[in-house]
């Protein structure tokens, strides 16, 4: 079954057509419910987020799943480790102990700001100034370490002080107990036939900026007040974040995760100007490598469809959240492996036999022809979600979803 | 000069609109400002509904809108604009975007509703006692998160338990929301961009008479 569904995954990313539809399953808080554990349980022991893991991905199998993956995306500290590949990647999700060892004010963890069934958040802030830009742009890398870290990680404040240096050993015990577990939980997903995809991440350049250093208002503002200072500073970011990105290569994972936060904020102009061009380098530098890009065009990527087909074909998953995939389809096939349609909504507030039709209807349109990945729209459900109607989903594509 | 004005915000030309607003306001009263500010904000709504305009040009016309406010308001007489109506407008518990609710509320103000903002991440009990405050004609709840949804469900049981239900009308919006999530929450309209919350807003404010 591991080789299977291994298979099915490759087979659609390389626009072919497998025996059965490969997919991406759902995750979030529910995997916690379902164990009977509270969100703060499975965020702080990783024993607990294993068996939450295991659990739900007996009864709800997939092909590539985010499951027991419980914590919020950091890209500065991987960032700043780009040129270290063994450390790198680890440090691109913060967990809850991390959260507690960096004391970091990116986010807000159950049991700690937030009550113990809320779910990991992710809040950002602004921490580069204007004025800033130039030195960001001269080293990013250096400017991440010195500036932005000092600013968003309480305890590293001064970054020269033995506390600091504390801190450090700290993160780098707590990454070392985290790396076993997560290998002990890969191993128990492989004897469940789930293949546990260790999946890089990437990011890119402009949303890095807009998301970790300016928030995204006010880096739409700086395009156009010192435009030439943005695109140089994206143009800066791309070679740390090759760095990085590549490291999957070496932990076996032949693709690289790129959420895209910006992409539905900016007209096709700004998009071709300002954040297409160091996306597509480091999508085509990666492709070269042999590595695919799994790239979630977040929110309504309509307007920017057409730019996809400037990839070499056969580049990686185009991920798409509130753009039809029937109409994606349409435009990409032959040429990218579209990826999404299930719809989270529909499965928090529907019924089973919404769900069911749905499934039917949507595979119908879709599958023909191959190169397609199964996906929800937003991954990560709540805890109160029905099971019954997940239960359809899964039950669903077993039934409607073999070619 | 009102031409002027007007386009020149609807192209989104900064500095020409601020000079030739600022003028205005000296030459012709802060009134006619406003009235050609909220016209102008209603065809960049639209543009962007009709798919010419981006959530960046909605970002830099509310900025600009911003702007040209900053010093007109101030200019403007007691009594001198009618209000259209009033709103308590906030992102739900568990929610912390704000960058859609934001740019509504600019929108919204500019078609001449008083907003009072209340901000984000917030228990049900923070809208009833901002209902209760502010005695508004409308509720104006932004949620981007599933997970959330049920907390606009909770907004709006707390407000019929407070016997203030009837006493508004309650339009919710955000990426997420649909008219299956409108049912399920009780409220009376939804709207996930902000030119059409914008419009129903105004229209529920029309019914509510
Ligand atoms: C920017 C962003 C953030 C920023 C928010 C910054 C801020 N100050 O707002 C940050 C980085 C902080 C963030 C954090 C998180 N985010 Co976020 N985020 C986004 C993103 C990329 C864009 C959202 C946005 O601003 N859209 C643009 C605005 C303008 O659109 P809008 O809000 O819909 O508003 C329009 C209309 O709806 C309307 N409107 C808005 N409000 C109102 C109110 C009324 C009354 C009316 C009438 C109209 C109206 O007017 C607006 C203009 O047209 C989306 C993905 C996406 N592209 O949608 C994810 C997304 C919303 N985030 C998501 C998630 C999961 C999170 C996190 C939980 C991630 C994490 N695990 O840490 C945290 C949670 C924080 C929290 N508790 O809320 C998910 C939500 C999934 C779900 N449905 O549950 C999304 C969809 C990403 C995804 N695909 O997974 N996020």
């Amino acid at each position: 079954m591991l080789q299977k569904r291994r298979e099915r995954l490759l087979a659609a990313a390389e626009l072919k057509e497998p025996d059965r539809v490969p997919m991406m399953g759902f995750a979030g808080d529910i995997v916690a419910a379902y164990a009977g554990f509270t969100s703060y349980e499975v965020h702080y022991d990783f024993d607990k987020a294993r068996q939450a893991a295991v659990k739900f991905l007996q009864d709800f199998p997939s092909e590539m799943s985010l499951a027991g993956l419980f914590g919020v995306n950091n890209f500065v500290p991987a960032l700043i480790f780009s040129d270290s590949p063994d450390l790198a990647q680890g440090l691109s999700i913060v967990s809850g102990p991390v959260h507690d060892i960096l004391k970091d004010k990116y986010s807000r963890f159950p049991g700690r700001e937030l009550s113990e069934n809320s779910s990991s958040q992710f809040i950002g802030g602004t921490y580069m100034q204007p004025e800033e830009y130039d030195e960001f742009i001269a080293d990013p890398v250096k400017f991440s370490f010195e500036k932005v870290l000092p600013r968003t990680a309480e305890n590293l404040k001064d970054i020269c002080s033995p506390k600091a240096m504390a801190t450090m050993i700290r993160l780098g015990m707590e990454m070392s107990s985290q790396g076993e577990k997560t290998r002990a939980m890969f191993a128990d997903l492989m004897q469940l036939g789930i293949p546990p995809l260790p999946m890089g991440f990437g990011y890119a350049p402009l949303d890095y900026i807009a998301d970790y250093l300016r928030d995204i208002p006010n880096l739409i503002m700086d395009l156009r007040n010192y435009p030439e200072k943005v695109k140089a500073a994206a143009e800066a970011t791309v070679e740390p974040i090759f760095n990085l990105a590549i490291t999957a290569k070496a932990m076996g994972s032949p693709f690289v995760f790129f959420p895209l936060h910006l992409n539905e904020y900016l007209s096709p102009r700004l998009y071709k100007e300002f954040y297409w061009p160091t996306l597509k380098e480091l999508i085509v530098r990666l492709l070269d490598e042999g590595i695919k890009s799994h790239v979630f065009f977040e929110g309504r990527h309509d307007a920017h469809l057409e730019t996809i087909l400037e990839l070499p074909k056969g580049w990686g998953i185009a991920y798409f959240e509130k753009t039809d995939v029937r109409k994606a389809k349409k435009v990409l096939q032959g040429h990218t492996c579209v990826c999404g349609g299930l719809r989270a909504s529909l499965v928090i507030g529907g019924t089973p036999e919404e769900n069911d039709r749905y499934v039917k209807e949507l595979l119908e349109e879709v599958m023909p022809g191959g190169g397609f990945i199964l996906a929800p729209d937003v991954a990560a459900l709540p805890r109160e979600t029905p099971i019954e109607n997940l239960r359809a989903v899964y039950e669903a594509v077993e039934r409607y979803g073999y070619y | 000069m009102m031409e002027e004005l007007f386009n020149a915000i609807v192209d989104l030309r900064e500095e020409d609109a601020l000079k030739i607003a600022r003028e205005m306001v000296k030459d012709v009263g802060a009134v006619k400002v406003l009235d050609t500010c909220k016209k102008a904000m209603e065809v960049v709504g639209e543009k962007f509904e009709g798919g010419e305009y981006f959530l960046s040009e909605l970002i830099w016309a509310g900025d600009l809108f911003k702007q040209i406010m900053e010093f007109t308001l101030p200019a403007l007489q007691q009594g001198e604009v009618k209000k259209v109506g009033t709103m308590v407008l906030g992102t739900v518990q568990g929610d912390v975007h704000d960058i859609g609710k934001n740019i509504f509320k600019v929108m919204v103000e500019a078609s001449g509703i008083e907003v009072f903002d209340i901000g984000i991440d917030l228990p049900p009990e923070k809208f009833v006692e901002a209902v209760e405050k502010h005695k508004p004609d409308l509720v104006g709840m932004s949620c981007l998160i599933a997970s959330s949804l049920n907390a606009m469900k909770h907004t709006v049981d707390a407000l019929k338990e407070a016997g203030l239900r009837d006493n508004v009308k309650i339009i919710i919006g955000g990426g997420r929301v649909s008219e299956p999530v409108m049912k399920y929450t009780g409220a009376d309209a939804w709207a996930d961009d902000a030119a059409r919350g914008v419009r129903l807003s105004n229209e529920l404010i029309g019914k509510k008479g």
